[in-house]
């Protein structure tokens, strides 16, 4: 006999035979013929039994007249621990007692002695072929059920229930989740189609109705959006109920499937982002209005200061000059001393209000964003210090194509500044180097400028960048008067988005360093104001 | 000759003192000063009718005037027939970039920040005597 169409492997046969010859002349057969089964021998029904037991093969084959255990006694046992055990019996009797004893056991398949080798595998071959069935069907079974499963699931997941609905008889289906979602216990009530519409309220149940119609008649998908149910316990839930036809082979629309999705947790959600957004919104417009009105404050001050206080200086200006022009000869020297000190304090005074016009002017200006190569900005001012001061040896390191965005024109102040101190500062330095660079930390690359100058004192950091606040003495350092240097840096950093911070040592040199934002924003806080409007 | 005259339009009397004490020392010249842009337009227009206005060899403007600000002023003399090719001279303390724009556009002779100096006054009079 050829190979079988099916597999057999894993299947046990066990066979009991008192006859030893002819048990191994039975079994050499079974092995030859079906190679992968397992085969179990055994001389008696007790010993049968205890195999059966140890490995449940799925078929027995016994003969009936044994010593210590017959076929029937055996068979009879096993039946009780397995009632699906397939077991053939081998019998020489043709005894009717014996037979109806059998059938009763629920034997169903007889091999006569002597074994006729041909019948033996026809009925083996048939029972494997069921046992081989069996286990599939078991097995589709198994994963419909399991798929059935995951599918009940998801939809509770999911909250998604399923219906269907037979157009010719007008009957329904109903998933559990619908049945969940409808508020009510699985199978409860009847799955009725008037059942199904009255679960909608009154104005949303003609939506659901159009969308199953259109889909019979369009043979096309439909959708109901957003329809409201009215669960038993009086809470109200938002569904979204999509709808498909099944045609039949001939095209006519046999069955209305559809789900309904329980999206009111989901439109709650979107209602609290919502509320949360409007929120935020209202804070952001509360928090840019209180900003407009600093900068707004800032503005009137700077405004105040160019303007209104200018008018009083240029006055003591006249008035000192006056003095210095015609009391020359009053004979009194101090009077000339005076005069002129009094002028150099005027002009202190107008570096002062300068150097604060600058400063709020690039707090508030407009940004005009653009590449920057900051690293060609720091060779450009570097050698123009070199030009003004030939006589110095100071060694640049700069890094090399260091790109950023940004408004080229306040960068190159800020960068003046930076340089311009550490150039400032290694005045008096014997081997001065100033260092510009770049650190690369993760999501931002740091930019220092180091000096190997004067440095400062750690205790004066909270001062470095506050405008018109020094830590070197008048004179030293060719200090200019103002100390707006750092406050200016510092606010263009700010305005790129940026951070800026020190570090130094007194005589050891400091180190500045700088973020900034990848791409900044150009706007000024509010509308441009017309500079002198007020003037008009 | 009749004399000649340089109108200085001034409120702050500290500045018309400043203004007047340099003209002084520049040039003998009569100085009328009006105290607002109201009050000087009216004197503009008085000189005008009786003629006087041909006497007038500067007009010192101050920008910064109550009632009738100074550009309004300026504005004034370039729109009057008569008057509209008197030297003007802008006195300022402010460095407002926006006026220096609009005096340029309204032609005036110089454009000073405060105070004044003899040099700049009598630079911006020989220019005068030389056109």
């Amino acid at each position: 006999m050829g190979p079988l169409p099916y597999d057999i492997s894993g299947i046990a046969l066990l066979y009991i035979e008192d006859e030893s010859e002819a048990r191994s002349m039975v079994s050499k057969m079974l092995a030859m013929n079906y190679p992968k089964l397992k085969l179990y021998e055994a001389e008696n029904g007790a010993v049968g039994l205890e195999l059966y037991r140890e490995h449940l093969p799925e078929m027995v084959m016994t003969d009936i007249n044994m010593p210590v255990m017959d076929g029937i006694s055996m068979s009879r046992a096993i039946k009780a621990i397995n009632p699906e055990a397939s077991i053939i019996a081998v019998t020489a009797h043709s005894d009717t007692s014996y037979l109806l004893n059998a059938i009763e056991i629920g034997i169903h398949h007889y091999i006569l002695k002597p074994i006729n080798y041909q019948e033996l595998f026809s009925i083996t071959d048939k029972i494997l072929e069921q046992i081989v069935l069996k286990r599939l069907l078991a097995e589709q079974n198994r994963r419909l059920v399991e798929s059935e499963r995951q599918l009940a699931g998801a939809q509770r997941i999911a909250h998604l229930g399923s219906w269907q609905l037979d157009l010719p008889v007008g009957s329904m289906k109903w998933s559990d989740e619908l049945y969940r979602i409808f508020g009510i216990e699985p199978g409860s009530i009847p799955p009725a189609y008037q059942a199904f519409l009255e679960k909608f309220v009154p104005d949303d149940r003609k939506a659901v109705e159009k969308a199953i119609e259109d889909a019979e008649r369009s043979r096309q998908p439909a959708a109901a959006q957003f329809c409201d149910i009215l669960r038993p316990d009086g809470s109200l839930r938002t569904l979204q109920v999509e709808v498909d036809v099944i045609l039949t082979g001939a095209g006519v629309p046999a069955t209305i499937i559809g789900t309904s999705h329980d999206v009111t947790d989901l439109k709650q959600a979107e209602e609290k982002v919502h509320i949360l957004t409007e929120e935020l919104e209202r804070r952001v417009v509360q928090r840019t209005s209180l900003l407009q009105a600093s900068v707004k404050e800032l503005e009137t001050f700077s405004y105040f200061v160019s303007h209104d206080l200018r008018a009083p200086v240029a006055r003591l200006e006249g008035l000192c000059r006056a003095l210095l022009e015609d009391c020359g000869s009053c004979g009194n020297d101090g009077c000339k001393v005076y005069a002129e000190r009094a002028e150099r304090v005027v002009r202190q005074i107008k570096q002062i209000i300068d150097a604060f016009n600058n400063l709020s002017h690039f707090a508030t200006c407009k940004l005009v964003i653009e590449d920057v190569d900051l690293s060609a900005v720091v060779r450009g001012i570097a050698s123009g210090l070199q030009q003004t001061e030939p006589g110095r040896e100071v060694d640049f390191v700069i890094a090399r194509d260091r790109m950023v965005m940004g408004d080229p024109r306040l960068l190159h102040i800020a960068m003046e500044h930076l340089i311009g101190n550490a150039w400032k500062f290694t005045s008096k330095t014997a081997k001065a180097r100033i260092e510009f660079g770049c650190s690369e930390l993760p999501g931002t690359s740091v930019y220092f400028v180091r000096d190997n100058g004067a440095g400062f004192n750690m205790k004066y950091i909270d001062k470095l960048f506050k405008p018109f606040q020094t830590i070197h003495s008048p004179g030293e350092y060719n200090w200019n008067g103002t100390a707006i240097g750092l406050a200016t840096v510092h606010s263009i950093i700010l305005r790129h988005g940026g951070r800026i911070w020190a570090e130094g040592e007194t005589g050891q040199g400091a180190t500045f360093y700088f973020t900034l934002e990848e791409n900044p924003e150009p706007g000024k806080l509010y509308g441009s104001r017309v500079k002198g409007e007020d003037d008009l | 000759m009749a004399e000649s005259y340089i109108v200085l339009i001034e409120d702050n009397p500290d500045d018309a003192f400043l203004a007047s004490r340099i003209i002084g020392k520049v040039c003998t010249d009569r100085i009328i000063i009006a105290r607002d842009g109201e009050e000087a337009s009216e004197l503009l227009k008085i000189m005008a009718e009786d003629e006087t206005y041909k006497q007038i060899r500067l007009v010192l403007l101050d920008l910064k005037l109550p009632k009738v600000s100074g550009i309004e002023v300026l504005q004034g003399i370039r729109a009057s027939a008569v008057l509209q090719g008197l030297p003007v001279v802008v006195l300022t303390s402010s460095d407002n970039d926006i006026d220096q724009e609009r005096c340029r556009e309204l032609d005036v002779v110089d454009y000073i920040f405060k105070p004044m100096t003899a040099d700049r006054l009598q630079r911006v009079l020989s220019r005068d005597k030389d056109a």
